[in-house]
């Protein structure tokens, strides 16, 4: 499992450029599915057949934050443009990997107060990319404007804990495909690998138009409250389970679909936590409001650090998530 | 080209008619088919080689204000219908409602004010003078309700407009000339012509919900940017060098498959062209592309200075170029 999340979080694939991820995804999964289709968004959809009549989505975003090459300067360097909820203090001292080439981060200052400045004030204005060329003729041609790039950062493997970029939401894409292989499921079973979600909601708009699901769930990272000075107010731990969000910012979970998964994790002796979330949102928001309404929910992993470069996060939540959706599938009860 | 026509029409948000009139007249003629919907958007569709749909759409509205209040001295409140910065709207003349009464759009004047010039004024204070003192007479003359556009005559010589609303008349003056032009279309083509975009996209999903078209093309009118404060790289888009294609904005990553071939053909056209640089603001882009199982979009905007307030300006060449690109466009399949 760790090689399939290194193999994930490791693919380049912005928000709204997500052919290479799909590709990679769609080679995991196919030999364990019945049928899948890619819809005009780039949505990625598989399904595996069961005995019931009923209908579960389960979907995870494909797409990681990144950014776009808007401005070269005639020395080459490049300044760009947020996709996604990029921090500019996450860029700083970062590097950016665009299709052809990797650049530094580099920041604005002619004097140690204006740098200082720059330093507190922090925006996209003040910094640009650096790709080691020498002039705008030759960063044109390898970062075309208009061209995407994102974090270049390694997977690290710290035992329990695992770090990389993109773990939003790459995690929730090797969960569902473990998820899938394994599952022999009772009911039909979706799965959606979507679009543009740090874009606000795109492909899981309209994900679920066609397929109409008796239940949703969405799988996404959230955030965390266990290090020195963690965000008050909420109770989410790495290693504790994966988190039944019951609301966000975004949502408030339908109460059957929080009910009926912490009745099978209890019944299965799965480890999970309750999860408020006070600022986020997930793709759940944008299925529940789809068609005619789609009963949803989010299943979650505790995630540190997210958006930056380096996210972390527990394999035992991972672990957890997958039997707990497994066992959603494989129940033979209506859902 | 119909801009100095259009600009001088008035189409607050939700008040689109008489700008929708003026199309309908000088294009009703030449279309294969024409309706409107329930939200009052104009689509008007010809016929092409593949019966794969392409939705153009430029949106009617425009900010301005609407009456929110008659005061006890006669004066009006106001709210406003989109974003607009309130320093631009000083002593600027506005015609409120159907029948079109002149005001003027009042603040306490600089004599009165203590070093407070740089702040926007407050809603609150900006109050209309329609030259009446009394509620009850102004009550004759409008009511709450009433939409209040800005009254700029364009002025328009070989190579420049200046004028109000160009955002997206401008784009609307394109899908018209476009419509007129005899173009040997690929796809059955839809022309748009939106309402309400500037209070949140509202009408662009309905129509394309309507027309379940295959892909579809924003036609705007974007900001400059090129203020000589600016350093280029701040600078969203310039005057004079031809049509912005965007390659993402606020909520939506442009198609690929789309952004591409738009630019392929910009440069086999030869033509000035733009990658916006920026990418606050969305546009009906995003409304579309999210409507029933998916709809790919793609955003092309003409440059322009100081839009959403009473006066912007536009550069000619600019336009004949979108135009060019987009009537070539129209001929093209759509190719990775």
């Amino acid at each position: 499992m760790k090689e399939l999340i290194k193999k994930l979080t490791q693919t380049s694939a912005p928000s709204g450029r997500e052919s290479k991820i799909r590709e990679i995804i769609f080679e995991e999964v196919k030999d364990f599915i019945d049928g899948y289709e890619v819809d005009r968004l780039g949505n990625l959809i598989v399904w595996k057949k069961g005995k019931s009549s009923q209908k579960l989505l389960l979907e995870a975003h494909m797409d990681e934050i990144g950014v776009i090459a808007a401005y070269i300067d005639e020395k080459g360097f490049i300044r760009i443009e947020a996709v996604g909820g990029v921090s500019p203090y996450n860029l700083l001292g970062s590097r950016i990997i665009f299709q052809n080439i990797e650049g530094v981060v580099g920041i604005e200052g002619e004097t140690t107060e204006d740098l200082q400045k720059n330093m507190r004030e922090l925006n996209f204005d003040k910094i640009f990319v650096d790709i080691g060329v020498e002039d705008r003729e030759k960063a044109e041609e390898l970062v075309p404007l208009g061209s995407f790039g994102v974090y270049s950062a390694s997977f690290t493997d710290l035992g329990k804990r695992l770090v990389s970029k993109s773990m939003d939401d790459r995690i929730g894409c090797a969960i569902l495909i473990e998820a899938l292989k394994k599952m022999n499921p009772y009911h039909n079973v979706y799965g959606a690998f979507s679009v543009q979600e740090e874009m606000g909601l795109v492909g899981a708009s309209v994900v679920a138009f066609n397929i109409d699901p008796d239940i949703a769930i969405a799988i996404d990272v959230t955030g965390w409250s266990d290090t020195p000075k963690g965000p008050k107010r909420m109770s989410i731990e790495l290693g504790k389970g994966p988190c039944i969000k019951v609301k966000d910012s975004a949502s408030i979970s339908d109460r059957r679909v929080v009910e009926r998964l912490r009745e099978l994790a209890e019944k299965n002796g799965i480890p999970y936590q309750l999860e408020i979330l006070l600022h986020g949102g997930t793709d759940a928001a944008a299925i529940q409001r789809t068609a005619s309404g789609i009963v949803s929910g989010t299943l979650s992993i505790p995630c540190r650090y997210v958006h930056s470069p380096h996210e972390m996060i527990d394999i035992d939540d991972v672990e957890n998530a997958v039997r707990l959706l497994q066992v959603l599938a494989e129940e033979p009860n209506a859902l | 080209m119909y801009l100095k026509e259009l600009t001088e029409l008035n189409g607050v948000s939700g008040y689109e008619k008489k700008v929708k009139e003026f199309i309908k007249e000088k294009i009703k003629s030449k279309v294969s088919g024409l309706e409107e919907d329930t939200l009052g958007n104009l689509i008007v569709w010809k016929k092409g080689k593949d019966n794969k749909r392409l939705m153009l759409c430029a949106h009617m509205d425009e900010v301005g204000f609407m009456v929110s209040n008659i005061e006890e001295d006669g004066r009006l409140s106001v709210m406003p219908m989109g974003g607009i910065d309130l320093r631009t709207v000083i002593g600027k003349r506005v015609l409120i409602g159907e029948k079109e009464v002149p005001g003027v759009i009042g603040y306490k004047a600089i004599h009165l004010q203590k070093g407070d010039q740089l702040s926007p004024p407050s809603i609150e204070n900006l109050k209309i003078d329609i030259g009446i003192t009394k509620k009850s007479e102004a009550e004759n003359k409008v009511k709450v309700g009433d939409f209040i556009a800005f009254s700029t005559e364009s002025v328009i010589n070989s190579e420049w407009i200046a004028g109000k609303a160009l955002d997206d008349r401008g784009g609307c003056s394109i899908l018209i000339d476009l419509i007129e032009n005899d173009i040997d279309l690929f796809y059955e083509t839809y022309f748009v012509f939106s309402v309400q975009e500037e209070l949140g996209l509202r009408g662009a999903g309905i129509a394309a919900e309507r027309i379940k078209p295959d892909f579809a093309i924003v036609i705007e009118t974007t900001t400059s940017g090129d203020n000589p404060e600016f350093p280029e790289s701040r600078r969203s888009t310039e005057l004079g060098k031809g049509p912005a294609i965007s390659s993402a904005h606020s909520g939506y990553v442009i198609d690929e498959v789309l952004f591409n071939w738009i630019l392929s053909n910009t440069k086999e056209l030869g033509i000035p062209y733009q990658i916006k640089r920026r990418t606050v603001g969305g546009t009906d882009a995003r409304r579309i592309a999210t409507t029933l199982g998916g709809i790919p979009s793609a955003v092309i905007s003409i440059p322009a200075r100081y839009i959403h307030s009473p006066l912007s300006v536009m550069n000619l060449k600019d336009y004949e170029n979108t135009l060019r690109l987009i009537a070539k466009l129209l001929t093209k399949e759509v190719k990775e």
